[in-house]
């Protein structure tokens, strides 16, 4: 009785040790400037950019990662509250895992409206391609114009365009990249997925068979009781149960599918701070 | 006969040796006998990039010096200044075997923070030669140079995060144990301390110079 307290206090204990990271994890995230959601390709949160455009900018940047695995996402937010950009700009992009995971190929365009502060983030692979010159090229001769102009859609969207022409100039790079990064369509098992199969379908499959075929070619010893190839086999009353083996088919498969079904997702990419930043 | 027996009987207490051992060793695994070295490496790669990012800047600096002499070859001063401060923090190595070495550290950053301050000037002199500040050569320098000084920010950051970790991992329970077992000579890794953050990116002041 004392014994079966003790567990439900410890167990109390357990789950308030639990709960603490969390809330903790929590509290620092509310204080550390809550970042926006990555709602989609385009984030509007200041709301600068006009549905047609945005749905344009949604399509093309769909249609540029499709071919070359890159992702591009555009953010907007009213204001950074006191943080420079930089920093910032970072921080989301980590926290979003723009660009597939080990290639790092993405590419954050962040616009902070009260500040008047634009920056591009470049992921680590796409530093060699989108060079801080380049972005900086692009905020100061395309962004920076029509942002004074106060043409803020037309600038992002002209912005992005000049992004995916300096990655398409690229083009055997991003051929390269595009190909290693390749994982829908012709979806392939690893290995070890292989290997797993064809040992459990012969070995299932094989002692079926031969269940089966023992009868046909085998010698009969007795009722229900056959000798093929060696091996007594004997049917009906004590069948021996191969229990544990079902349990494992299952498990294959599923989890290496990516689900890109509608819903937009970072790949896990990082950066290290690359790019450029500019104010108008 | 009775040597085999003997041999038979050690080659089969070696094999339950080994098989004891197989089976305990991921439970030291699970146990947090890998958190210290694992955290141990990830500063030490943390501690890379930050010098990855150092050289980097350091590399970029003769061909700015060169650019800026090339317009305004009387700014003497200020440019060997920063050719003195480059030769003296690229002299300061600090290699990660000597992270817990707080002396090691600390003359690098300073090493670091007068070639900031060096720069900063530099950058601050230029404003004074418009036909600098448009030539191509020095935009793309200057855009290089940004791009540096924010990475080294965000590898900096990033060690200092790192060496949190791994100093925490030395003094907190489950691995505290390991740490007064086997890793009796790690110590802490010094870190950046705030002094340094304060001088960060050169900065140009727009207003004052025009």
């Amino acid at each position: 009785m004392r014994h079966g307290a003790l567990m439900i206090l410890s167990r109390g204990r357990l789950a308030a040790f639990a709960a603490l990271p969390l809330l903790i994890a929590c509290l620092a995230a509310a204080l550390a400037q809550s970042l926006p959601a990555l709602t989609g390709r385009v984030v509007d949160n200041a709301g600068i950019i006009d549905a047609s455009t945005e749905s344009d900018l949604t399509a093309r940047l769909a249609a540029f990662e499709d071919k070359s695995s890159d992702q591009i996402v555009v953010a907007t937010i009213q204001s950074l509250d006191g943080e420079a950009i930089e920093p910032y700009a970072n921080r989301l992009f980590r926290t979003w895992g723009l660009g597939q995971a080990g290639e790092d190929n993405g590419i954050l365009l962040l616009v902070a409206v009260d500040d008047r502060r634009m920056r591009i983030e470049v992921g680590y692979g796409l530093e060699g391609t989108l060079t801080d010159l380049h972005s900086r090229l692009i905020i100061e001769n395309t962004m920076v114009p029509a942002f004074r102009a106060g043409n803020f859609a037309g600038g992002i969207s002209q912005a992005v365009e000049d992004i995916i022409l300096v990655l398409e100039g690229n083009a055997a790079e991003l051929e390269a990249r595009a190909e290693r990064n390749e994982d829908d369509g012709s979806w392939w098992p690893p290995l070890p997925v292989i290997f797993f199969l064809t040992l459990w379908i012969g070995l299932f499959g094989g002692s079926l068979l031969f269940a089966i075929l023992a009868p046909i070619f085998g010698r009969k010893l007795g009722p229900g009781r056959y000798r093929w190839l060696g091996i007594d086999v004997g049917y009906g009353g004590s069948g021996s149960s191969s229990s544990g083996s079902g349990r494992s088919s299952g498990s294959s498969g599923s989890s290496w599918s990516s689900g890109s079904s509608g819903g937009f997702s970072g790949g896990g990419g990082s950066s290290g701070g690359g790019g450029s930043s500019g104010s108008w | 006969m009775i040597a085999r027996g003997i041999a038979a009987g050690s080659a089969s207490s070696l094999f339950k040796a080994f098989v004891f051992l197989a089976l305990t060793a991921p439970l030291l695994a699970g146990c947090g006998y890998n958190t210290i070295p694992t955290n141990e490496e990830r500063a030490k790669a943390a501690w890379s990039e930050v010098l990855n990012q150092y050289q980097r800047r350091a590399d970029l600096i003769p061909n700015l010096v060169e650019t800026v002499k090339a317009f305004a070859a009387q700014e003497r001063e200020v440019l060997t200044a920063v050719v003195e401060a480059r030769a003296a923090a690229t002299s300061i190595q600090v290699s990660p075997e000597m992270l817990d070495n707080p002396e090691a550290l600390r003359a690098f950053q300073e090493g670091q923070a007068n070639l900031t301050g060096a720069l900063s000037r530099l950058l601050a002199v230029v404003e004074a030669y418009p036909e600098l500040k448009s030539s191509q050569n020095f935009l793309a320098l200057q855009a290089q140079l940004e791009g540096t000084e924010n990475r080294i920010a965000v590898a900096r950051r990033d060690y200092i995060e790192a060496v949190r970790v791994y100093n925490t991992s030395l003094r907190t329970f489950p691995s505290v144990i390991w740490a007064s077992l086997w890793f009796t000579d790690n110590e802490p890794f010094a870190t950046f301390t705030i002094d340094e953050d304060k001088m960060e990116v050169p900065e140009v002041d727009f207003d004052q110079n025009d």
